[in-house]
């Protein structure tokens, strides 16, 4: 889909300040501005400008920290894709990790802020009912935001937790001594197998961000638990250099899913609160069309209600002739 | 090749978009370049243009946060800009001015839907000097998008009653002037939007000659101011790029507009109201429930021009198709247990697990649009076996195409099942399709109107209208590979070449458009005036504009329907290679609608309504 180039709208900004202006010339001469009227009128706007202006900037502050989040996201997510086996940029993915997560933290919180700010000033009742819309939408629109860069940053988390369970697999099939040497190292991580034992019983809500870790945890434990002590003493030479480096890989994985325990509550805070909002497709003309079926049925229902009363009377009108008639009739024959 | 109207309604939505980023150039990813919320003000026209292409969500996304009438009583939001588009006329500057001089905005970016005179222009900028707050104006633009876009290539004008109007025999030529103008403003519009500067064609005489002169006058004056909107185009002068426009007048094929047709997309528009792409139907659970039909639902793109039988079977088919997906999801997950652990395969299962319910949203929608469509093929199945439909459609198509009709079968039809604007709908249509007319059938259909209390105007109109003998040009079609002379009638009507690819009685539009299009000359259509903006005044009969076209525009004035539209579309994509059509109106009618404007001018020409009742 090419973007026109040509423009098909017209800009007569110029034409109508050329308007103005010719149009002030001849005014000069004769009305001045109300000026003291307009300065009262601007005396009480300015304190609901300075509120407003205030909400704007923190509003605009947080929308700003959460694009720069997002392009952070996007240069982790690059990193976290090109991983290859030997050349991983562990450090570089765990610091940038640490560094988003933190962002987001803070930036929850502001909003978490922003609302509370919006509702308190909302409810003093010294604002315009549409600014308070307003603002409750901004505010809405802000936590959506921040809600779908926190599912962005899941998704690249197990992206990375795919590939290293995919670096392991491969690992395990180039190197020689792989299936002596693999079960060995498991023998170290028995201490980091248990805490993570530990903190996978620790997330429950999330099964499926939580299930890859833990699946990939449950699998060395399970080889782990064979054949562990026979092999140890002859391989403790080769030990300590790829120790090291699984140490380092365990310790990522446990990172990562420590992070996605933490974002999944951020998770559970952010849905409780952006509960009502949704993907609501609703057209811009559909509250009216409403509206006006309702306003036609009242209508409807006091016309007939009109017509039972006006009935009502011609039925008196009737009974009160009867009776008169009654009345003629009785004076006839008594007089 | 197909530079131009390929993308339509994205072209449209693409404006909306840029105008709501305050006309700034909308960047890739198609959200604001800064963080500006805003907010949007329109009035019942720009609403109307606004909501079949723009939902809340996306309002939403390029940070608009309110939407409001410029009717309706607004508070201040400080420190916001407001976006205006409206149409610009007298109320609506008048209270713009009212806003500005209320400082309800902090900025007013104004945007009107075609170009706004210079008086206007003027007043707004006195108004808002009065008040002092000029300076809150900070843009104001012409934006030409006076039109709405329905479809992909589907425009209407939403131009009312033109028909009554034009056709109207007291209406002077005053009247008859502005409505032009006001096509013509639309149809600038279009042309605007599309940036092309097309071929125009139009038969000779009636609303079509008019508008299409003053399209072009006004075409060419445009071209020759300095900023014109068409720079584009300049390069392009050779006949191969330049799309052309054909401009047709509702008279020339009177039957599309009255006729029942057993489509789906006119079943739906006709039976069931669709406006705007929207459609209030009785739910199944009882209340109404409120639909939209347009080019985000796969399934009415592509069964739109199907017969409704068929419809009915590609339902039943999503539906199952739907259900086996459904049974494999859960055969996946569900089926396991949890537990059967074997370590090889936990990945797969929570892999399984995870796709699932990545899935779900998907399978969500389908079912929600299978469920919408069975909710509105079960209401329109109730309409047509109440009021038999189908045979309405099938004997009337029979009837064109044949020429007449079983004095019988016509009057059992008439006194069979049906509402009163069905049956009048058939009598016309009976009317319009004989050859001849036979005066003692057409006294008997017009006893049985009145038996059961139709208002016959709208008959006595179209049988004036058969038996004046104007000296209109006529245009001739050929019938079963015959040329019939139409001589007595004054315009072409009906009974089209049976097209021997597709079962269906080809429209005389579409086969006109379709000679237009070829270009070579043609008995049929030589007679059709041509009108080339860019060419000098003086030319005349250039020959090398008349070559092949690839892309047309097709403008019906006084009403248009989904069943030209679909039968356009039939014709383009027949095409090798496949062509683009466009199709729009001044209005798309329902059948009851146009009928009701035949009344009106029934009415006005002293036929008077024989029966008490009205013809609903």
């Amino acid at each position: 889909m090419h973007v026109k180039s040509a423009k098909s709208f017209r800009d007569r900004t110029q034409e109508f300040q050329s308007i103005a202006e010719q149009l002030k010339k001849s005014f000069s001469s004769g009305s001045v501005p109300d000026g003291p009227s307009s300065s009262s009128k601007s005396e009480e706007q300015r304190s609901a400008v300075a509120i407003q202006s205030e909400f704007n900037r923190r509003a605009s502050k947080i929308g700003y920290g959460i694009h720069q989040t997002s392009q952070k996201l996007a240069k982790l997510a690059k990193l976290a894709k090109r991983t290859s086996v030997f050349d991983d940029p562990t450090k570089e993915i765990q610091e940038l990790t640490v560094l988003i997560k933190q962002d987001i933290t803070a930036l929850n919180s502001a909003v978490v802020d922003l609302q509370l700010h919006c509702n308190s000033r909302n409810g003093s009742g010294n604002t315009y009912s549409d600014t308070n819309s307003h603002s409750a939408t901004v505010v809405d629109d802000l936590k959506n935001q921040l809600m779908s860069t926190t599912k962005e940053f899941k998704d690249v988390l197990t992206l990375r937790t795919e590939n290293l369970k995919v670096h392991e697999n491969r690992r395990q099939l180039f190197s020689s001594t792989a299936s002596k040497d693999s079960i060995n190292p498991f023998v170290r991580q028995r201490p980091l197998a248990a805490r993570s034992a530990a903190s996978t019983s620790n997330a429950p809500p999330l099964p499926w961000a939580n299930g890859t870790p833990s699946s990939s945890q449950s699998l060395p434990r399970k080889q782990m638990d064979g054949e562990s002590q026979p092999l140890l003493q002859q391989q403790q030479q080769l030990v300590p250099l790829q120790d090291t480096y699984m140490q380092s890989r365990a310790e990522a994985l446990q990172n990562v899913e420590s992070t996605i325990h933490e974002l999944s509550s951020i998770f559970n805070q952010l849905a409780t609160l952006v509960s009502q909002q949704g993907e609501i497709a609703i057209r811009i003309d559909e509250n009216m069309d409403d509206t006006l079926a309702n306003v036609e049925g009242a209508q409807g229902a006091l016309l007939k209600y009109l017509n039972s009363i006006s009935s009502n009377r011609w039925l008196m009108i009737k009974i009160f002739f009867v009776l008169i008639f009654f009345l003629m009739v009785f004076l006839f024959f008594v007089a | 090749m197909f530079v131009n109207l390929d993308i339509y309604g994205f072209v449209c939505s693409e404006c909306i978009a840029r105008m709501l980023n305050l006309n700034q150039p909308v960047n890739a990813t198609g959200t604001a370049n800064e963080e500006v919320y805003k907010i949007l003000i329109y009035d019942k026209f720009c609403q109307n243009i606004l909501s079949p292409l723009i939902h809340v969500k996306d309002l939403r996304k390029h940070g608009v946060t309110l939407y409001f009438l410029i009717d309706k009583d607004r508070k201040p939001v400080h420190g916001v800009p407001a976006v205006y588009f409206v149409q610009p006329n007298q109320t609506n500057i008048q209270r713009v001015i009212a806003d500005a001089s209320r400082s309800l905005y902090d900025s007013f970016h104004l945007n009107f839907s075609s170009s706004i005179p210079r008086p206007l222009l003027e007043e707004l900028a006195s108004g808002t000097l009065n008040s002092d707050s000029i300076n809150r104006i900070s843009k104001v633009h012409d934006q030409y998008l006076e039109f709405v876009t329905l479809e992909d290539s589907l425009f209407s004008l939403v131009q009312k009653s033109s028909y009554v109007q034009l056709n109207d025999p007291s209406a002077g030529d005053r009247e008859i002037e502005e409505i032009v103008e006001r096509i013509v403003t639309g149809l600038f519009c279009v042309l605007a939007t599309l940036a092309v500067v097309p071929i125009i064609r139009c038969p000779r005489g009636g609303p079509a000659e008019m508008v299409a002169s003053a399209l072009d006058q006004r075409l060419r004056d445009h071209l020759l101011s300095k900023n014109n909107l068409f720079t584009e185009g300049g390069s392009f002068v050779s006949s191969f790029q330049r799309p052309i426009l054909c401009i047709f007048d509702r008279n020339f094929e009177l039957s599309v507009g009255i006729q029942h047709d057993f489509r789906y997309r006119a079943l739906v528009h006709d039976v069931l109201g669709l406006r705007l792409n929207r459609l209030s139907v009785q739910g199944e659970k009882g209340g109404m429930r409120s639909y939209e039909l347009d080019g985000s639902d796969p399934f009415w793109v592509v069964n739109g021009s199907l017969e409704f039988p068929e419809v009915a079977v590609e339902i039943e088919s999503q539906l199952n198709k739907y259900k086996k997906d459904v049974d494999e999801v859960n055969k996946r997950t569900g089926g396991t247990d949890g537990a059967e652990f074997d370590g090889t395969d936990l990945m797969g299962n929570t892999k399984h697990l995870m796709n699932a319910v990545n899935s779900l949203p998907e399978l969500t929608e389908r079912k929600q649009v299978i469920d919408k469509h069975t909710n509105i093929a079960t209401v329109l199945l109730g309409e047509i076996k109440e009021r038999s439909l189908d045979s309405y459609a099938k004997k009337e198509n029979d009837m064109l195409v044949r020429g007449n009709i079983d004095r019988n079968e016509l009057l059992g039809v008439l006194r069979g099942k049906g509402t009163k604007m069905d049956k009048l709908r058939f009598a016309v249509m009976y009317l319009i399709s004989s050859e001849n007319i036979n005066q003692s059938e057409v006294e008997s259909v017009e006893a049985a109107l009145r038996e059961f209390e139709v208002d016959t105007s709208a008959f006595q109109y179209v049988k004036k209208l058969k038996s004046l003998n104007a000296s209109v040009a006529t245009a001739n079609l050929a019938s079963r590979n015959n040329i019939v002379d139409w001589a007595e009638k004054i315009y072409a009507v009906t009974a089209g070449v049976k097209n021997l690819l597709s079962s269906d009685r080809q429209l005389a539009l579409t086969r006109t458009v379709e000679l237009l299009m070829d270009g070579k000359p043609n008995p049929e259509i030589d007679s059709y005036l041509v009108f080339d903006p860019r060419a000098p005044k003086s030319s005349s009969g250039t020959s090398h504009m008349r070559g092949p076209f690839k892309e047309a525009i097709v403008f019906m004035i006084g009403g248009g329907n989904y069943v030209e539209y679909g039968s356009l579309q039939e014709f383009a994509q027949r095409q090798q290679p496949v062509k683009h059509v466009i199709y729009g109106a001044t209005e798309i009618l329902t059948g009851v609608e146009f009928v009701e404007q035949l009344t009106l001018l029934g009415h006005k020409m002293g036929f008077g309504s024989n029966a008490a009742a009205s013809t609903r």
